[in-house]
């Protein structure tokens, strides 16, 4: 009896002791906020700019949710990177606003629960996020940022993430990118009326969201398509190959990792199954080509997206790639580096207009934003932010693998709309 | 007819690689009543070892060291861990629980090392391909089930024809026993789960190998599917595994290659067959295919 009170006591005296400490904590935390980077919501600087969150007398504060840990760590580490170059750039040029730009790293590793932890504590401090790795992530936090009118750039492109005042999708979505996949195989690959086309995608938002739009299109032409749904832990696809070459496909889109291209081509080369296959833009990295699948996917592959190839002609790429391999001579420059300059470019670009109507408050930055009709960074082509139930570009590039190329990849076909992109989004 | 021998081959060699890893688990239960929930862990750490090695010392170096360090790594997590926790059944489920934690240790640093790149395991295989008859197949898959054919083979011989195989079967008989006879647990122990960290390591070059693009962090996951093959043959039945194996190998391949026929199943079904055939088979066979018979007294 007596030690059971002994015991409870302690656990008492335990529990008061956390609790002590957790208050003790958030009290730090929150005497933290008010430093520099916090002030007070449409509280006004010495300068006469409406302030808020994140913005100080001499900073601009802008947050970062990435993975550096979990399976996109490839990915996070080159957006961060390319990002932080960006805002080097920008200060050496005597910062935004008469203020320098820092940005606030916060590492999820692909796990919800601690992004959604990260994003309370990073909160506070910033005015905006020009990076947030994760479908998941995204959808989870998808009403705290509307709530806090979080101006966010997503590094997701599912259609579903649009219709979000705060949240911008850059560029395509999956679905348009799908569009002009199968219009690029009818038009170039003679496919016609009647084929069959194998679409081999993940399951969630980016592969049913891209199966929506090859699904459209290929009714359009007269094609029929043939799903095979797979998920990030199937790396043979020897079975989805079968399969597909049982339908008899003309060609193949994916809608995966670039694990599962280059599966899915090494595997139909050597099976002799040797159709075009087109994939999403996240379906390739650079890597690909170190393994044994290099030759067949040289020969067979096509990618799909909303930025041009990182060895592109255009000036502002090449400046960017210039810059970024003299800074990180050790890194792959790949298409994470230019998606996530052009995205600090444009976040720029909205905290510069903001600035100039007076104000950098989390509204202004949001209003500025949503202003913009025609942002073009001369990293690709020009976005519209108008309109938030609309992609902000539907044009598409078209790229190929090739070894000899930085960052592994070449532009086969201009920025582009494929036809019936509008219809197709006006009956969405 | 194409498509099915070409899904029945594909099969027959997924089978034969989650043998390599059914194996495993059934060497280790038997010695020592543990499920070892790290094996994919240390499947992880061998393709890992042999990715890095295979650029100094070439693939079969590479692929050598790899096998002896995981079998190495393995022995001692026995020895200095679980053995620490005694040698009974109740001991044995505390263990269990151990290699838990074991796999979240390793897999963590190993993800961490890994991050996001595809790991090259410069096997000699690369994607060539061989034409059976109407059927082509990759050479790494025909070297799978010829490797795996031949290590079973050796493990089987290494059973019925050593004094450790004795002991081991002796042991997984009755402890008490086999320890009164002189059998010394301990090493019998360790013994297996060297074994079973040898093979993993083999595995883990055939599930990166070439219908595959490389080792990822992820490819220990796959290894789980030789779960219900061990489950279902018996657990503690080498043939069990075998058939086990071969039985979850076969059903993968055909019901993702017949997926668009399967229809009504729902897409994906592919990924749940192999628990789905786990629960029919013990539904029928409680004890597994080559289960032991519980001895029930009435």
């Amino acid at each position: 009896m007596n030690t059971t009170h002994h015991r409870r006591r302690t656990t008492g005296a335990a529990l008061a002791g956390a609790l002590v400490l957790l208050l003790a904590a958030t009290g730090c935390s929150s005497k933290a906020d008010d430093g520099d980077g916090g002030g007070d919501k449409s509280a006004g600087a010495a300068d006469g700019v409406r302030t808020g969150p994140g913005i100080g007398a001499e900073s601009i504060r802008l947050g970062a949710l990435t993975d550096l840990t979990g399976p996109y760590a490839t990915l996070g580490k080159s957006i961060v990177q390319a990002q932080q170059m960006w805002a080097d750039e920008v200060n050496a040029d005597g910062g935004i606003c008469d203020r320098r730009i820092e940005i606030v790293v916060k590492d999820h590793g692909y796990d919800v629960q601690k992004a959604v932890t990260a994003y309370a504590d990073l909160a506070p401090d910033v005015v905006a996020m020009p990076q947030v790795i994760g479908s998941p992530v995204v959808a989870a936090l998808l009403d705290d940022i509307e709530r806090d009118e979080m101006l966010t750039f997503p590094q997701a492109w599912a259609a579903s993430l649009l219709g979000k005042e705060a949240i911008q999708v850059l560029g395509t979505t999956y679905d348009v990118d799908m569009i002009a996949a199968v219009d690029f195989l009818t038009r170039t690959k003679g496919l016609k009326k009647g084929d069959t086309i194998g679409h081999v995608y993940f399951e969630g938002d980016y592969g049913s969201n891209a199966l929506e739009g090859s699904t459209w299109a290929a009714e359009q032409a007269g094609l029929k398509v043939a799903g095979q749904k797979i998920q990030a832990t199937d790396t043979d696809l020897s079975a989805q190959v079968s399969a597909l070459s049982k339908e008899g496909v003309k060609a193949v889109l994916i809608s995966a990792g670039p694990a599962q291209t280059a599966s899915l081509v090494g595997v139909a080369a050597s099976r002799g199954l040797r159709v075009p296959v087109v994939s999403s833009a996240p379906g390739y990295a650079p890597q690909l080509m170190e393994t044994p699948a290099a030759p067949a996917l040289a020969a067979m592959l096509h990618v799909v997206s909303a930025a041009p190839a990182v060895s592109s002609e255009l000036p502002g790429v090449r400046r960017m790639v210039a810059s970024y391999k003299k800074e990180f001579p050790d890194s792959p420059v790949d298409s994470g580096v230019l998606s996530g300059y052009n995205a600090a470019q444009l976040m720029g670009a909205d905290l510069k207009a903001a600035c100039e109507a007076g104000g950098l408050s989390r509204e202004d930055v949001l209003k500025a934003h949503r202003a913009q009709k025609n942002a073009d960074t001369g990293l690709g082509t020009a976005q519209n932010f108008s309109d938030v139930d609309r992609p902000a570009s539907v044009e598409t590039y078209v790229l190929k693998p090739d070894a000899k190329a930085v960052g592994n990849v070449v532009n086969v076909e201009d920025a582009h709309t494929a036809p019936g992109v509008e219809e197709y989004l006006s009956g969405r | 007819m194409t498509v099915f021998l070409d899904n029945v081959l594909g099969g027959i060699a997924l089978g034969a690689v989650y043998a390599l890893v059914a194996l495993g688990f059934v060497v280790i239960f038997k010695a020592s009543g543990v499920l070892n929930f790290a094996h994919g862990s240390l499947l992880l750490f061998g393709g890992y070892l042999t990715a890095v090695l295979h650029d100094d010392l070439g693939f079969a170096g590479a692929l050598a060291l790899a096998v002896l360090t995981t079998a190495a790594l393995a022995g001692a997590l026995d020895r200095f861990l679980l053995q620490r926790g005694g040698q009974d059944a109740h001991s044995a489920h505390v263990q269990t629980i151990v290699t838990i934690g074991i796999d979240i240790v390793l897999l963590t640093d190993l993800s961490r090392r890994i991050g996001g790149d595809l790991l090259s395991l410069g096997d000699p295989w690369g994607d060539a391909v061989t034409d059976l008859g109407p059927v082509t197949v990759a050479d790494s898959r025909l070297a799978a089930i010829v490797v795996s054919a031949v290590v079973i083979g050796g493990v089987f011989a290494l059973f019925r024809f050593t004094s450790w195989g004795l002991s081991l079967r002796a042991a997984a008989e009755d402890l008490e026993a086999a320890s009164l006879m002189g059998v010394r647990l301990g090493r019998v122990r360790a013994g297996a789960w060297c074994l079973a960290g040898a093979l993993a390591a083999l595995a883990a070059v055939f599930l990166a190998a070439f219908p595959a693009p490389g080792l990822e962090r992820s490819t220990g996951l796959i290894a789980l599917n030789a779960f219900p093959a061990a489950i279902l043959g018996g657990l503690a039945s080498p043939t069990g595994a075998l058939a086990g194996s071969l039985l979850i190998g076969l059903t993968e391949a055909l019901v993702v290659g017949y997926q668009s026929e399967l229809h009504v199943l729902g897409e994906g079904f592919g990924d749940v067959a192999p628990y789905a055939v786990m629960l029919l088979v013990l539904l029928v066979r409680p004890t597994g295919l080559f289960g032991a018979k519980g001895a029930a007294r009435v």
